[in-house]
């Protein structure tokens, strides 16, 4: 299954550039199993281990605010040697040394596993949405963008994006067992780093979309139909239609001023 | 009946729903607390639309009929008076005459299995009850039965000279999707122009959509605390009004911002006073439910609060409620309509279900289900969303996958003979029984 590797080889040159261009990078190696990826965390991790919501006023950082820039995608392969387990890369400030700022955000998880398959992939899309499963961090629920916060208390124990990038892969793993390998990748560095992931990774989400449409086919249901007027072969027909119901509101002067035939 | 016969009649109904709504006012303001003043303020906007309207019939004024999701906002920077087609069936409960339109609506021989918020403005255009606009904006989307509302009001002696647009929906939801109705929008802007005498403002436009955007960004942080457990408000308060607040009235007005603000800072207080939806001694939030559709305005009296008390089952979300819409870029007139029509054409609720491709009832019941702690899924089933009966199978099987129990009633949301309110909540709590909910 390969529809995400091109993703994953531009999301890798996208970090050599990064790299290259000089951006502060910073880099954290944390390969293992679930439980080894919780232990030692400053936060909880797991079903309500944030049963509350981070209000304005308890916010210490916000993430991924439209206006500030956001981008986040799953991309997943069953080639994880293209993929160094537990590795988390950081670009730019991180949350400790952000106090009531509101960072660009984006956020790759690649993911790996040899028996990862098309059967897998809601379940791993699903697992991005962490919802109340890591302490003091809210993701906001939008459909489109990536956009949380971080409680002043969680940042108080420590929450950085090692603890998060951690969260992250412990959250995948446990959801998708099939997982072997996660790399995360955030970017806080600037709007345009962050637009330029997003210029990178957006042919993902066509991708998506058409595995959603074939896994619900097998199933049995049509997401989609799969016909408009381009693949119509009766187009010239239905064309010469509307000619001839111009023609004819014209003849006979019925047409109304912003009527469409 | 001819236009000036029309006139009077429909200004006698529009001025009586005028003067239910002061009334509504007025008992408003004996509400103490936050959310009196909420209501007040809300009531205040929709009060104020009214008087427009008539203002404008009364003075032979321009003023256009159209729908939500025509984008508001552009009549708004045109300064363009407007009211929706569709308008009564959503004044819920308190317009007291729905039942008998309806009836009357039948007696007219309009099938029964047309979606009755349709059945009823045919009926009003043919009984001269809704004012005779200036121009109308026609809706092709999102469904078939749309548009048998405008080959009516083609027809009818006071109605047929008016002047009609209708934006062409693309199938797909893809960039090219929404530059077209980007330009669809253009034209229309173009029409009204034409045809009302009313310029559009470039200027005046961007203000108006960063205010509007003003608005989305507190109605999306209100739907955060939302999240909460309990949920600071059930189905009074909240999700409803937020979109006719944002998409009916005057959209892009900062008396909207300033009724987010107040909605915000209500749910923020319940919140920080650990209350949830029902202010009952001893109650309690157990059930936490997401009604996937427009509340059941007929008879939403006879089902929500008896919900909320028997079951201490919250609407913590529903279809109208949710929040897809991505801001406004106003840094140009390009990315201006093209939010503008992001917004129209694949956020504006049904019209996001109903138009769009089947994926959005997957991915939302998903979402919204982890975020807002969801314990129950609600498919009304309203007789009118065909559409939606066709994604039955995909919504129950999303549920299941999520683990959480999917209920499919089957219903009209506008007329409480269809399944009535009795055979509703039995069916309901049934199946919370069966579920072993609450």
């Amino acid at each position: 299954m390969a529809r995400f590797d091109e993703y994953i080889e531009k999301v890798s040159r996208y970090i050599e550039e990064m790299r290259s261009g000089g951006a502060r990078a910073v880099e954290f190696d944390h390969p293992g199993s679930p439980e080894q990826l919780r232990e030692g965390l400053p936060i909880g991790v797991g079903p309500n281990a944030n049963p509350g919501i981070v209000l304005r006023s308890d916010t210490f950082v916000e993430l991924g605010n439209p206006q500030a820039g956001s981008c986040a995608a799953l991309l997943w392969t069953d080639r994880p040697s293209l993929i160094r387990d537990g590795r988390i890369t950081l670009f730019g400030p991180d949350i400790q040394e952000s106090a009531d700022a509101s960072l660009p955000f984006g956020q790759i998880l690649t993911v790996g596993g040899n028996d990862l398959g098309q059967e897998d992939h809601e379940k791993l899309q699903q697992a991005q949405h962490v919802a109340d499963q890591i302490e003091g961090y809210m993701v906001r629920s939008a459909s489109q963008n990536l956009w949380s916060r971080i409680s002043k208390d969680a940042a108080a124990k420590g929450f950085d994006f090692e603890t998060l990038g951690r969260a992250l892969m412990d959250l995948v793993k446990t959801g998708a067992p099939a997982v072997s390998a996660v790399e995360v990748l955030f970017v806080t560095t600037s709007k345009a780093d962050v637009k330029r992931l997003d210029g990178i990774v957006s042919g993902v989400r066509e991708i998506n979309r058409e595995i959603l449409k074939e896994t619900w086919k097998a199933r049995g249901y049509d997401l989609d139909c799969d016909f408009d007027c381009t693949s119509c072969k009766d187009q010239e027909i239905c064309d010469d239609i509307r000619d001839v119901i111009v023609a004819r509101k014209k003849k006979t002067g019925s047409e109304k001023d912003g009527e469409r035939p | 009946m001819d236009r000036d016969a029309v006139r009077e009649k429909s200004l006698a109904r529009y001025k009586q729903e005028r003067d239910w709504f002061a009334l509504l006012r007025e008992a408003t303001k004996l509400l103490p607390g936050e959310e009196g003043r909420l209501q007040e303020k809300l009531l205040t906007i929709l009060l104020d639309s009214k008087e427009t309207v008539v203002d404008c019939v009364e003075n032979e004024k321009s003023f256009i009929a159209g729908y939500f999701c025509n984008a508001p906002e552009l009549f708004h920077a045109m300064d363009l008076p407007w009211y929706m087609l569709m308008e009564t069936p959503f004044l819920a409960a308190s317009a007291p005459y729905l039942l008998s339109d309806i009836e009357g609506a039948e007696n007219m021989g309009i099938g029964t299995d047309l979606c009755t918020a349709i059945r009823l403005p045919i009926y009003y255009i043919e009984n001269g009850l809704m004012p005779v606009p200036s121009a109308v904006l026609g809706l092709l989307y999102p469904c078939d039965g749309a548009p048998m509302l405008h080959q009516v009001l083609e027809h009818n002696k006071a109605w047929k000279d008016v002047p009609i647009y209708s934006c062409d929906p693309p199938y797909t939801s893809d960039e090219r999707a929404v530059e077209y109705f980007a330009d669809e929008l253009r034209r229309m802007a173009d029409f009204l122009q034409k045809h009302t005498g009313k310029t559009l403002d470039m200027e005046k436009l961007v203000e108006v959509c960063e205010e509007s955007n003003k608005s989305y960004t507190l109605w999306q942080d209100y739907n955060e605390l939302r999240r909460n457990v309990p949920c600071p408000h059930g189905w009074e308060i909240g999700g409803a009004q937020a979109f006719a607040i944002s998409q009916c009235f005057v959209a892009g007005d900062p008396r909207c911002t300033d009724w987010f603000r107040q909605l915000y800072k209500c749910g923020e207080l319940k919140i920080q006073e650990g209350k949830g939806a029902s202010a009952t001694e001893g109650w309690k939030e157990k059930i936490r439910l997401f009604w996937f559709d427009i509340m059941p305005y007929g008879w939403i009296f006879e089902l929500m609060p008896w919900l909320e008390e028997e079951w201490g089952a919250v609407i913590v979300m529903d279809m109208f409620s949710n929040f897809p819409y991505t801001l406004i870029d106003t840094s140009s007139e390009k990315t201006i309509f093209h939010g503008l029509a992001k917004r129209n054409l694949l956020d504006a609720p049904m019209i996001r279900q109903a138009r769009g491709t089947a994926e959005n009832f997957s991915n939302d019941i998903g979402r919204i289900v982890k975020d807002y702690k969801i314990d129950c899924v609600i498919w009304p089933g309203h007789m009118g969303h065909k559409d939606g009966a066709a994604t039955t199978g995909i919504m129950r099987e999303t549920c299941r996958e999520l683990a959480v129990p999917f209920l499919h009633i089957g219903l009209d949301l506008f007329d409480r003979r269809y399944t009535n309110p009795e055979e509703v909540r039995t069916k309901v709590s049934e199946y919370f029984r069966g579920m072993g909910l609450g």
